[in-house]
């Protein structure tokens, strides 16, 4: 599988406390990986410095080989890797808006941006919600809108922050399904959550955050304790 | 009491037959006011914004310092941009003094504080999702800023008009900077004042219903759009 991104003695530290110390981190494409470890271990501030949303104290990071400035990497970031946060914000506008923003961001075309709409629409099953504002959408509703908004992007990569988190289970299967979609459909996906089970079948490589340094374990050691690989 | 109520017929006269010198009055209220909070409001989100979302020395002594300065006396403000433009002063050679213009920049200058203090306060609650979802969306940093501007709409247009009613009330600026000049720089607030002194309640009266209907409305506009800020799901 090609590399997309890499990064090499990433550091970041948080009100003067070292929070992240990884010497490298790799992203391939068409990969699928749960990234699990403890509340409060790092994993959102590791998939926001991915996303570009917030910068590391220290790193060098290659995207397809090449080593970028932090500053240019920002801004192929904001055009190929999409960040969803745990509880996805969506517009006080209607889904159909909300779906549309990043391709308007885009310059694209009104008449391609309202076909590409409703085929993300369909995509999501939530078509009949498209005029309903998104601010009146059930937490299920609401990531499906998110998800859709995401994938009409075509990103590269996909950073899902605890996408299951405190979802009825009818809710977390169709979260589970789009992500296996998006996976089919050649996204490399990182997944976050503190509870690597629930999101294991999904993936193809466990990485967990533990003391601010990456490990790479076996996926079939579930909860990861006792085969530990250090990682890169 | 009978000089009163006919004073008071007087003004309903003169408010509905459309008294020309009554309505140059409150056209001339309005331009100026409205031209004041058109420059001062984008100038105060921008500023209100940095203030929430940035760090910088200095933050805190600024949010100290605006919303100190929300309760400076209008006729301070008059005073300081009445010796700036008077004839020997720094911008004296700009003739600006007595005229609409210096009135408006009054009025800028009485405005920008509270705005800013309000318009912080609605960025500083704004939800930080709504930035980092735009800009992971491939929005710009100015357009995840009008996105943000749009998403805390509600508190901005409160912040606007409470602006708007400071100034279109007051008195002590507009009278010093504009000189009360009929057909010119004479406004409600400093029109009331100088019908009044001279005994002439009508056209007092007239212009007092005028402001005391705006500032219900705004009240109510104000109770309205802060009202909206129902708690989200």
């Amino acid at each position: 599988m090609r590399e997309i991104l890499r990064y090499n003695g990433l550091r970041k530290s948080i009100h003067g406390q070292l929070l992240l110390d990884i010497d490298t981190l790799a992203i391939h494409e068409h990969s699928c990986v749960a990234l699990s470890g403890r509340n409060g271990a790092g994993k959102s501030t590791l998939l926001r410095i991915i996303a570009g949303l917030e910068t590391p104290d220290s790193a060098t990071v290659s995207f397809e080989g090449q080593v970028l400035s932090w500053r240019r990497l920002c801004r192929k970031m904001h055009t190929q890797i999409i960040y969803l946060h745990q509880h996805p914000y969506l517009f006080d506008s209607s889904v159909t808006d909300n779906i549309a923003y990043g391709l308007r961001r885009r310059g694209l075309p009104l008449r391609n941006i309202s076909s590409k709409v409703s085929e993300a629409l369909d995509w999501a099953g939530i078509s009949h919600l498209q005029l309903r504002n998104a601010h009146d959408l059930s937490g299920g509703e609401r990531q499906r809108v998110a998800f859709a908004r995401a994938r009409i992007l075509s990103p590269r990569i996909l950073l899902l922050d605890e996408p299951t988190s405190n979802m009825d289970s009818e809710s977390r299967g169709q979260s589970y399904r789009m992500i296996k979609r998006l996976k089919e459909e050649g996204v490399s996906i990182i997944v976050a959550s503190h509870e690597f089970h629930t999101i294991a079948h999904l993936c193809d490589e466990h990485l967990s955050l533990q003391s601010g340094q990456l490990q790479s374990l076996p996926l079939e050691a579930e909860g990861g304790a006792r085969k530990i690989i250090p990682y890169g | 009491m009978d000089s009163l109520s006919a004073a008071s017929a007087d003004s309903f006269r003169l408010l509905f037959s459309g008294d020309p010198a009554l309505w140059i009055i409150i056209f001339t209220s309005f331009s100026v006011s409205v031209k004041a909070i058109l420059f001062a409001a984008p100038l105060a989100f921008v500023v209100a914004f940095m203030m929430a979302h940035l760090r910088y020395p200095g933050r805190r002594a600024m949010i100290a310092g605006f919303s100190a300065l929300q309760s400076i006396p209008a006729v301070v403000v008059g005073l300081t941009v009445y010796l700036v433009f008077s004839r020997s002063g720094p911008l004296g050679d700009l003739k600006l003094l007595f005229t609409q213009t210096s009135m408006a920049i009054g009025q800028f200058l009485l405005s920008l504080p509270l705005l800013i203090a309000l318009s912080h306060a609605a960025f500083q609650a704004a939800d930080r999702r709504v930035w980092e979802t735009s800009v992971t969306l491939g929005a710009t940093p100015g357009r995840a800023f009008i996105t943000l501007v749009h998403e805390i709409r509600f508190g901005l247009i409160a912040a606007l008009i409470a602006g708007f009613g400071r100034i279109i009330a007051e008195v002590g600026c507009s009278m010093m900077v504009g000189g009360n000049i009929l057909g010119y720089t004479r406004n409600i607030p400093t029109a009331i004042a100088l019908e009044t002194s001279k005994g002439e309640f009508a056209q007092a009266i007239a212009l007092g219903m005028v402001l005391l209907t705006l500032a219900l409305i705004l009240n109510g506009l104000l109770a309205f759009f802060s009202g909206r800020g129902m708690m989200t799901s």
